[in-house]
C-alpha cells in the first residue's frame, strides 16, 4: 500500500497496531500459557451503537495471583485478580497498558497493595528506570481511571528492540515485544513462545 | 539422567552494545545453561558498573529475569551463541 507507515521510529500506526493485536490473540491460543493466563480478547467499541472491530482494545482479564507469595491457596480471600488493557494511543502512536487489580470480592486494590504482588525485579525497574513508572489516568473507553505505564518512553524503546528486524516483520512483532517490556514492570510474564516461529 | 544434570551446559553469551552503553573489553562469555537470564543480567551490571540495563534478545524482545538460559539458547541461539543487545537505561529517560 502506498500510504504505509515506517515503524523504524519505534511508533505503530493504529492499522498495524489493529493487525498486531489479532495476531497476538491467535498466537497465544497456539502457546503453551500457564494456567493463570486467560486468553486475550479483542474488545470493540461500539460506533453509531455498531460494534467497530477497528476502533477497540486487546484486554486479558481475570489474570489471578496468590497475595503473600503463598504456594498454597489456604484461602480465596487471598486471591488478587488483574484485568490489563492494551488501548492504542493516538498522540503517541504506540500502545499503552491500563490495568487494576481487585480482591475476589470485587474491591478494588491500591497502588500500595498492587505493589506487594509484584516481584522484586519489577519494583526495583519501576523504581530505577525513567520509563516505567505507574500513574493513575482516566481509561479512554471508561468513565474511570486506571493505573497506566506512562508512554513517553515507549517509541524509543521500542527503537532499540526493533532496530535488527526486518520491516515486514515489524508489524506483527511489534506488540509482543512490547510486552515483554511492560510485563516486566507489572509482573506480567510472557511465555517465551509467543516469540518462537512457529 | 543423573549424569546428564552433572554436565552443566555451558552457552556462550555474546554481548553487544547499543545506543549510549559502554562497550565491553571482552564480548563473549560462557555461562551454565541451567542458570536463569538473572544471571546474565547481574553479570553485565557488574562488568559495565551500571545498575539499570535493558537487555534483549536478537529475535527483539526482553527476556523475563526468571527464563533459563538453556530455554533462550535453544529457541533463539545463533551460530552456537546467544546474542544478548543491551542498552543504558538512560538511553530513553
Amino acid at each position: 500500500m502506498g500510504g504505509s507507515t515506517t515503524v523504524r521510529d519505534g511508533t505503530l500506526s493504529h492499522g498495524d497496531f489493529v493487525a498486531s493485536a489479532k495476531a497476538l490473540i491467535e498466537k497465544w491460543k497456539e502457546i503453551d500459557v500457564d494456567d493463570a493466563l486467560p486468553d486475550w480478547r479483542w474488545k470493540p467499541c461500539c460506533k453509531m451503537g455498531v460494534p467497530s472491530e477497528e476502533e477497540g482494545y486487546l484486554a486479558l482479564e481475570g489474570v489471578y495471583r496468590n497475595h503473600g507469595g503463598s504456594q498454597v491457596q489456604s484461602c480465596s480471600g487471598n486471591l488478587h485478580f488483574y484485568d490489563y488493557h492494551v488501548v492504542y494511543s493516538f498522540s503517541y502512536k504506540v500502545p499503552v497498558l491500563y490495568f487494576q487489580g481487585h480482591q475476589s470480592g470485587g474491591q478494588l486494590l491500591t497502588l500500595d497493595e498492587i505493589k506487594e504482588d509484584l516481584p522484586s525485579l519489577s519494583l526495583k525497574l519501576l523504581g530505577e528506570s525513567r520509563w516505567t513508572f505507574i500513574t493513575r489516568e482516566e481509561h479512554p473507553h471508561f468513565s474511570r481511571p486506571w493505573f497506566t505505564l506512562h508512554p513517553c518512553g515507549t517509541s524509543d524503546c521500542m527503537k532499540l528492540l526493533l532496530e535488527g528486524m526486518q520491516d515486514k516483520d515489524q508489524q506483527v512483532r511489534y506488540l509482543p515485544a512490547w510486552l515483554t517490556v511492560v510485563g516486566q514492570a507489572v509482573g506480567l510474564k510472557i511465555p517465551l513462545g509467543l516469540h518462537c516461529n512457529s | 539422567m543423573a549424569a546428564v544434570a552433572a554436565e552443566q551446559k555451558k552457552v556462550v553469551v555474546h554481548f553487544r552494545s547499543t545506543g549510549n552503553a559502554p562497550q565491553l573489553k571482552q564480548s563473549k562469555f560462557k555461562i551454565g545453561g541451567n542458570e536463569k537470564f538473572l544471571k546474565i543480567i547481574d553479570f553485565l551490571r557488574r562488568q559495565i558498573h551500571q545498575d539499570t540495563v535493558f537487555l534483549y534478545v536478537n529475535s527483539a524482545f526482553s527476556p523475563n529475569p526468571d527464563e533459563l538460559i538453556i530455554d533462550l539458547y535453544n529457541n533463539f541461539g545463533i551460530d552456537g551463541q546467544l546474542v544478548v543487545n543491551y542498552a543504558s537505561s538512560m538511553a530513553w529517560g
